[in-house]
C-alpha cells in the first residue's frame, strides 16, 4: 500500500474478489429454480416411407414424415442468470432393434430478449426422422417431448424436460407417393 | 521556469495511517458499490448492471486512493531529532558548499 502500483494491485484484486462473490450470489439466487413449464405438442399428420438411407448404410430404412403443432411459453424461464435456452424436440419410441430410440427432430436457440413465446402450427421438423431399420411403420407409441438446456451466467447447466408430451402412431402402410 | 521547480520536494508518499485509511476507503467503496449493484441487478434482472456498478466503484476508489492525496499525509511519524555528529556535520557542510 506504500506505492501507487501496490495500491492499484490491491484495489484490482479486491474488486475481482467482490465480483466473484457477487457472481456466486447470483448463482445461489437462481440455484433452486425449477425451469419447468407446460408445452402443448400435437401431430397433424404422420406418414412413413421406406427409402434408402444414403447418409448411412444405403439400405432401405424407415423415414418418418410428420407435421406438428407446438405451443410453449418459455418467457417465465428467463432470469438474470439465464443467457439463452437451447430447446429441442425429441421423438422417443421402442423398436424391434432397440429398447430406446431417441431422435432429435427440431432445435432452436432462444437468446434472452428474443421472442420466447413459441407458437408453431403445422410445421415440418428440422431434421430427418430416420429409424435404423423398420421400426417406424405401424409403431403405435411415439412420444414427442420438448426439452431445453438452460445456459446460465454462472452455475450448473440443467437439462429440463417440458411437461406435456404427445404420443402418436405411424400408419401401418408405407406411403409411396411424394409427401409434403 | 521548470528548472526552478524542485520535483523532489513534491511529496508522493502516504504515511502509515494514510495507507490504513486508503485501504479501508477503497474496500468500503467497492463493497458498497457491489452490494448496491447486486440489489439493482436483481431488481432489473440484469447481472450486467451489477458488473457495471461494481466497475464504477472500482474507478471511484482508484481516483480516491491511488494518487497520494494530501489527506493521506496528515499524521507524519514523530521522528527523533537528528543527533548532531561529526560525520553529519561534514555532510551538511558539503551540501552547503554545493
Amino acid at each position: 500500500m506504500n506505492t501507487l502500483l501496490s495500491r492499484a494491485n490491491a484495489i484490482f484484486a479486491f474488486t475481482l474478489s467482490v465480483l466473484a462473490g457477487l457472481t456466486f450470489c447470483c448463482f445461489v439466487s437462481t440455484a433452486f429454480n425449477e425451469y419447468k413449464t407446460n408445452v402443448t405438442l400435437k401431430t397433424v399428420k404422420a406418414v412413413v416411407k421406406n427409402v434408402p438411407d444414403y447418409s448411412a448404410s444405403r439400405e432401405k430404412n424407415d423415414l418418418g414424415f410428420l407435421t406438428y403443432d407446438l405451443q410453449a411459453d418459455l418467457r417465465s424461464l428467463f432470469n438474470w442468470n439465464v443467457k439463452q435456452l437451447f430447446i429441442y424436440m425429441t421423438a422417443e419410441y421402442v423398436s424391434g432393434n432397440n429398447v430406446l430410440n431417441q431422435v432429435v427432430l427440431w432445435d432452436k436457440i432462444i437468446r434472452r430478449g428474443d421472442e420466447a413465446k413459441i407458437d408453431y402450427r403445422n410445421v415440418n421438423p428440422k431434421y430427418y426422422f430416420w429409424d435404423d431399420g423398420n421400426g417406424l411403420r405401424g409403431n403405435k407409441n411415439i412420444t414427442l417431448t420438448l426439452s431445453w438446456n438452460v445456459i446460465p451466467n454462472a452455475g450448473s447447466l440443467p437439462n429440463v424436460f417440458g411437461t406435456g408430451s404427445h404420443s402418436f402412431s405411424f400408419p401401418a402402410e408405407y406411403t409411396t407417393s411424394r409427401v409434403m | 521556469m521548470l528548472d526552478n521547480l524542485n520535483f523532489k520536494s513534491i511529496p508522493t508518499h502516504m504515511d502509515f495511517d494514510g495507507q490504513r485509511r486508503a485501504e479501508k476507503i477503497f474496500q468500503t467503496i467497492i463493497l458498497v458499490f457491489g452490494i448496491v449493484g447486486f440489489i439493482g441487478g436483481y431488481i432489473y434482472q440484469q447481472f450486467s448492471y451489477t458488473v457495471y456498478i461494481l466497475g464504477a466503484g472500482f474507478v471511484l476508489s482508484c481516483l480516491l486512493t491511488l494518487p497520494p492525496w494530501p489527506m493521506y499525509r496528515r499524521e507524519p511519524l514523530p521522528w527523533q531529532k537528528p543527533q548532531i555528529e561529526n560525520v553529519e556535520s561534514t555532510q551538511k557542510s558539503k551540501k552547503k558548499t554545493k
